[in-house]
């Protein structure tokens, strides 16, 4: 028994690190805003981590996930408006259709690039988001180019002042729980069969079906969970704080160099790394908006390489091998 | 009057995909011989457009110039990311080479975005069209497209015709046997990298001759996705055919923009690049096989 | 009854014939020894028989089962294992979770839970000599170590039949009479067929083989008995007469 529990010990630092967050963002003044981001963050990393992290396969077309989960929040609250008294419900249905069409996009996918190989995959999801970005504008889905405006809706369906409490407040309160589940998730999966079937994989893919392990399964099982959470986060923090949705800003490759960064910077395969991650890149960033207005994704690229090259485990790995006989260690995965 | 429209798209398609076939045979070198994809390789193509930006309006000089220019800068900029970054990534988990040469684009990009500011630019150098009848050719154009030619001539002869083209060649056939044979390995390696970055800022040049005012630090995303198009078209390991890929490609593009034309209440332009993007699935999906090379 | 069984198995690579209309059978519990120099296709035939490649003609039977088609990790559940000539561990992982990983795979891996595999692991450690680097990252042991574990890997898998790619390349001649030993003591106990490959004729290896098989360029010159095999003309020719030394032997 105290064995099952002591598996769950790594979840008590991301816990007590987003009460933190939180509990600063409530109570200091104006600072709301930057912790809103850091949640954002957060969640993209947790997210992105699942795939990145423990299967070692970059996906340059993630952000599309995200894309296609704004799209779905923004399909619920505008094809519902009309039909009364389904109030909250709707955003409810509007996380299931967000989060249906990021795996049927995974699975469309995943269907072709994951039975290829490292490079082969990453050169298949380079073009993932803008391909998506140009269907819905070439063939005029959901109003094309001209995007998707729902302000008006999502007060229909909630009232003025619960519209401007879910855009200002609760959107990030369920960014903080997207976060925390994937967290959740990435551990249940980092103790079950599907984590060591990872990790064989990402060393040595070769090997690991040697040993019986069915790669593509478990690689698709990674992408969709992880692609699933991205369009939760796409209908949190995209489609509810700012309700309007247009192809050219939710297909951004910006935001998945983010999560790259994020994702390194903290420690790829770690479950506390997107946290630490994210709350370093998203402070920096913040200040170095204020200090070297432009200068940001400059600093992060060099970063990037420099871990890349120097310290491949990022901060928690680092932290991880500093503390391997230390009691630290079982809070640190 | 259709028929007059195709035959213009099919010649102005070939002259353009001479020019993006050219511009994907360094992506090929540097996969051929170092198995490395180099995923900012847009990136490297839009510093030629800014030199070449800088020869015409800054310098006043014949744009045509600035590719002997662009080449050596790309030789310095591979030469230096070589040995700062990839030399020690070479046997790390591929994950390592795909980030950095991503975040190499991505700095590239900030870098000059810092220096010129991200707003779309262009320049117009107007030396007269050649007039076929069914379409009318500027000589810019045509320059461009035979100075891909050129160039990749030239390195096709180097390749067959000095020491260090056949030692790089064995390198790519068989690294571990060309070590073997007394070949550097490692010079091959920098050096493959470094004319691969440097006939990519170079193609750049060329490509700004269809763009009169596309230039912008942001404009390579799109042809590092239609340079991974040709890369698979000709085979992603071979410089030629890379070329022939572009070919093919550069006569897909303005057909199928033309066809999408047709039809409508669709966006032509953002269609053609989704049929782009399409196309490179189906080829991944259809020849795995073929284009993986088992080991 | 056999327990694998290859008949007539060609693969070719390119216009290169790796392996070249080979046939051979193994009993269960049986030690077979395979020398072949570099290039005489033992690892192709290796992986012909894990699945990596599918022969371009003829058919593998395993427990008289048709699986010339079937992926490799659909071969492991059978029980087929297999080390590698240059060791693959699985570097970020401990020694007990590579381990645990063929447990959670193998024969028994749907009985197994994540625990219990990690028990089995801690089993096979023990019998490995491996207990002081149970929570070392696999990457930073020493090459005699990775192929320790990577036996106990493959042992952890609990297989019918345990592919050997030139386990003992490398070691001290101590250690590798104490490796043979074991691994034959267990093969033994669990009824495993063990196939060993090796690119000389190794007393430790030949000595213990019940049966012995010389490939060269790709085709079987001898299959037999390992007294009668080693006293094949062929075979002296090849290994024994005309370098003028025995090479381990």
């Amino acid at each position: 028994m105290n064995s099952k529990l002591k598996k769950y010990y790594p979840l008590l630092p991301v816990c007590v690190a987003y009460l933190i967050l939180f509990l600063v963002g409530r109570n200091v003044t104006g600072i709301w805003q930057l912790v809103s981001t850091l949640l954002f963050y957060c969640a993209l990393g947790q997210a992105f981590n699942i795939f990145l992290g423990m299967t070692g396969y970059v996906d340059f077309g993630y952000v599309a996930f995200l894309g296609v989960g704004t799209y779905g929040m923004a399909t619920a609250v505008t094809g519902l408006a009309g039909y009364e008294g389904l109030g909250v419900g709707v955003i409810v249905i509007g996380f299931a259709l967000a989060v249906i069409m990021a795996t049927l996009l995974s699975m469309a996918v995943g269907a072709v690039a994951l039975r290829l190989r490292g490079a082969y995959f990453a050169i298949a999801t380079i073009g993932v988001n803008e391909g998506f970005r140009y269907l819905i504008e070439g063939a005029n889905l959901w109003n094309g180019s001209s995007g998707m405006i729902f302000t008006a809706e999502l007060n229909q369906i909630l009232g003025r002042d619960l519209a401007g409490r879910v855009m200002t407040f609760w959107a990030d309160i369920l960014v903080l729980i997207i976060g925390v589940a994937a967290a959740v998730v990435t551990l249940l999966y980092m103790n079950s069969k599907i984590g060591y079937a990872l990790t064989a994989l990402r060393e040595d893919e070769d090997a690991a079906k040697v040993m019986g392990i069915h790669v593509t399964k478990f690689k698709i099982i990674a992408f969709i969970t992880s692609a699933s959470f991205a369009g939760m986060v796409g209908a949190a923090s995209w489609a509810l704080k700012t309700p309007y949705v247009f192809p050219p800003e939710v297909f951004e490759i910006h935001y998945t160099i983010e999560a790259i960064i994020i994702v390194m910077l903290g420690g790829a395969g770690t479950l506390m790394g997107p946290l630490v991650g994210a709350l370093i890149y998203g402070v920096s960033k913040y200040y170095l908006s204020i200090f070297l207005p432009g200068f940001q994704l400059f600093i992060f690229a060099l970063v990037i390489i420099v871990i890349i090259v120097l310290f491949p485990e990022g901060v928690v790995g680092v932290l991880k091998g500093k503390t391997r006989n230390n009691r630290l260690k079982q809070l640190i995965l | 009057m259709i028929f007059e429209q195709l035959m213009g798209n099919i010649v102005q398609g070939l002259i353009l995909g001479a020019v993006y076939g050219m511009a994907t045979m360094g992506l090929s070198l540097i996969f051929g011989v170092l198995k490395v994809v180099n995923v900012g390789h847009g990136a490297f193509i839009m510093v030629g457009a800014f030199i070449t930006l800088f020869f015409f309006n800054t310098l006043g000089l014949n744009p045509l110039l600035a590719i002997p220019v662009a080449f050596a800068v790309g030789l310095a900029i591979g030469l230096l990311f070589y040995h700062t970054a990839i030399k020690r990534l070479l046997n790390a988990p591929e994950l390592a080479t795909l980030l950095a040469t991503f975040s190499a684009g991505v700095l590239l990009e900030e870098s000059i975005k810092l220096i010129f500011g991200s707003e779309f630019r262009g320049y117009n150098w107007d030396i007269g069209n050649i007039d076929l009848g069914f379409t009318a050719l500027p000589v810019s154009k045509l320059y461009a497209c035979l100075g891909s030619v050129l160039i990749a001539l030239l390195l096709y002869i180097w390749f067959n015709r000095t020491r260090a083209g056949t030692a790089m060649r064995s390198v790519v056939e068989d690294s571990e046997g060309a070590r073997v044979c007394g070949v550097n390995v490692q010079g091959a390696y920098a050096m493959s990298f470094a004319i691969g970055i440097g006939l990519t800022v170079a193609s750049g040049v060329l490509l700004t001759m269809f763009i009169p005012v596309g230039i912008n630090p942001y404009m390579g995303g799109g042809y590092t996705l239609k340079a991974f198009v040709i890369a698979v078209l000709g085979g992603l390991a071979s410089p030629y055919g890379a070329f022939f890929g572009g070919l093919v490609f550069g006569f897909i593009e303005n057909t199928s923009y033309t066809l999408f034309a047709l039809l409508p209440g669709v966006e032509p332009f953002a269609l053609t690049r989704f049929l782009s993007f399409m196309i490179l699935l189906i080829i991944l999906l259809i020849r795995p096989t073929g284009i993986i090379k088992a080991k | 009854m056999s327990l694998l069984r290859l008949e007539n198995v060609t693969k070719q690579f390119g216009g290169l014939v790796a392996v070249n209309n080979v046939s051979f059978e193994i009993k269960e519990g049986e030690f077979l020894g395979i020398v072949g120099t570099n290039g005489s296709g033992k690892t192709t035939l290796f992986n012909v028989i894990n699945g990596v490649f599918f022969p371009e003609q003829g058919r593998v039977f395993f427990n008289d089962m048709d699986i010339t088609r079937t992926p490799s990790y659909k071969r492991a559940p059978l029980g087929i294992g297999r080390t590698f000539q240059i060791p693959r561990p699985f570097a970020s992982a401990t020694v007990r979770e590579n381990i645990a990983v063929g447990a959670m795979f193998g024969t028994m891996g749907k009985q197994l839970n994540v625990d219990q595999s990690l028990e089995v692991a801690d089993h096979v450690i023990e019998r490995m000599g491996l207990g002081k680097h149970r929570l070392k990252s696999a990457g930073l042991l020493t090459p005699v170590e990775k192929k320790l574990m990577e036996i106990g890997r493959a042992l952890a898998m609990r297989p019918r039949l345990l592919l050997m790619d030139e386990a003992m390349a490398g070691m001290h001649p101590n250690d590798i009479d104490d490796m043979v030993e074991m691994i034959i003591s267990i093969g033994k106990e669990e009824n495993i067929a063990i196939v060993a490959m090796v690119e000389h004729i190794m007393r430790a290896v030949v000595g213990m083989a019940e049966k012995l098989i010389v490939l060269d360029q790709g085709e079987k010159i001898v299959d037999a008995p390992t007294d009668e095999a080693l006293a094949d003309s062929r075979v002296v020719d090849a290994y024994l007469g005309k370098s003028g030394e025995t090479k381990d032997a």
